[in-house]
């Protein structure tokens, strides 16, 4: 009976610490793949002067989640529906809300692009764009270096005061 | 009209459809000026609704007519107008950006003018014999604006490619070289409005190079193009008339003896190289023909109403 407690004990500890480390390499992972989508649709833009919903079609076909499903609704808000870009944005975005590993001031900036899109032209159109990816750089780094940072930690620490509970429960 | 309705903003939309049907098949023009009534023009007389044009208005229409991507109209934006599905084109006013002293772009548009590109199937069929005789003729298509020009200009490029089994009329070749999407209101180069199926189309090109370019690669047996008047159309038509193919062509004034005193078209009609002139007036409506000439300017045909209704 004791046994199958400790390992309960122990399992759990070391669940929720693995799961805190993989947040932090999620956001890493997500952010990257954001700053890549947009790059892909500057492309689009700049390039192939795709509409909106065709290159948010493309892009949300090309990335894994949750990039896809925030752009694959876009797309199909925008096509479907009265509603503003903007509008039909913040809708798809909020939709990913709980389900991504961004942070706030991430979800804050992807936000604000979204009021910039298809109201400007291109050279404009470009400049939101960069700016936007400027900052999820920043955002980006300081997500590789928590990663770096704190991973391992999590995981060795999680182990460590599994054995400790277990321990004193003992 | 309906795909109209589409672009429109709910407000403005809903507004219309108040209107009697028997009403719409005669809308020239929608317009919407920012902070002025909505105008409808209806047979050339101006008519007021109650609806004040907002800011929002303009803005939901604009984002519906780029499909919500401003940044693809860059080009329209330099001419001043784009064409939408069903070939109506809308002309465009705000402010003008410069670049290097040239019109980049517009922005802060202020005033749409929506013009229904109208298809009157058949209307050029009472004209086709002076027109068409053992093969078509050099053509001219006179008339000052809104007198139903482009609607038969149109026409007759449906003719010429689809033929004519009762006059003995074999489907040709068609080459329309439309400078300003007006002919065929192309959308993404297809054109929107019917045509036979002989007809190819170069969108939005220049006339003078466009109509070389038709004849050098297209090998087209007749020519469509819109409103000669510069002096690089005079040597271009010059230069097609004697290349073998038959050019239909539209051009504004009254009449003949009006265009003979514009110099660049005095040029064209005293080398005596068109056969036909067509002069349209709108005395009696859209599409009214004064008179039909031949080539030294003597009558063919007396007055004439081509379009119904």
């Amino acid at each position: 009976m004791k046994w199958i407690g400790a390992i309960l004990i122990l399992g759990s500890a070391v669940w929720f610490g693995f799961e805190q480390a993989k947040q932090l390499a999620d956001r890493t992972k997500q952010l990257k793949m954001m700053i890549a989508a947009l790059q892909s649709l500057e492309a689009e833009i700049m390039y192939g002067h795709t509409p909106l919903h065709e290159a948010a079609r493309k892009i949300g076909h090309q990335f894994g989640f949750p990039v896809s499903q925030l752009f694959l609704t876009f797309a199909e808000t925008i096509l479907s529906t009265e509603i503003s870009v903007d509008e039909a944005w913040k809708n798809s975005l909020h939709l990913i809300r709980n389900k991504a590993a961004f942070k706030r001031p991430e979800y804050e900036i992807i936000e604000q692009f979204g009021g910039s899109l298809g109201k400007h032209d291109l050279l404009t159109q470009q400049k939101h764009i960069l700016l936007t990816l400027a900052h999820l750089q920043r955002e980006e780094e300081e997500a590789r270096e928590n990663q770096k940072k704190y991973e391992k930690m999590y995981k060795s620490l999680s182990i460590l005061v599994g054995l400790l509970l277990v321990l004193l429960l003992f | 009209m309906e795909e109209i309705f589409d672009y429109l903003p709910k407000t403005i939309a809903d507004e219309m459809k108040r209107l009697p049907d028997n009403y719409w098949m005669k809308v020239e023009e929608i317009r919407m000026r920012i902070g002025r009534p909505l105008e409808i023009a209806v047979k050339g007389r101006p008519l007021f609704l109650s609806h004040v044009v907002t800011k929002e208005d303009g803005e939901t229409f604009m984002s519906k007519i780029s499909h919500h991507s401003f940044y693809t109209l860059e080009e329209e934006l330099k001419r001043g107008y784009i064409t939408i599905e069903g070939g109506h084109r809308v002309g465009l006013a705000g402010k003008v950006i410069l670049e290097n002293g040239q019109v980049k772009g517009l922005r802060h548009l202020s005033s749409f003018n929506i013009r229904i590109a109208r298809e009157i199937i058949g209307i050029s069929r009472p004209l086709i014999p002076f027109l068409f005789e053992k093969g078509w003729k050099h053509t001219m298509i006179i008339g000052a604006p809104q007198t139903g020009k482009t609607t038969l200009l149109r026409d007759i490029a449906r003719v010429v490619s689809t033929g004519c089994d009762q006059l003995n009329i074999p489907p040709l070749k068609v080459g329309i070289v439309d400078e300003r999407s007006e002919i065929a209101g192309c959308m993404f180069g297809i054109p929107q409005l019917s045509f036979g199926p002989r007809v190819d189309v170069l969108d939005a090109c220049p006339k003078a190079e466009g109509m070389m370019m038709m004849i050098r690669s297209m090998s087209p047996d007749v020519l469509v193009v819109d409103e000669i008047g510069r002096e690089e159309d005079r040597m271009a038509v010059l230069e097609a008339v004697n290349a073998g193919v038959k050019l239909v062509m539209t051009t504004h004034g009254d009449s003949l003896e009006e265009i003979q005193k514009r110099p660049l078209l005095a040029d064209i009609v005293n080398r005596q190289l068109i056969e036909r002139y067509v002069e349209l007036t709108r005395e009696k409506g859209p599409g009214t023909i004064s008179v039909i000439r031949g080539e030294k300017g003597q009558r063919l045909s007396r007055q004439m109403r081509v379009e119904k209704g």
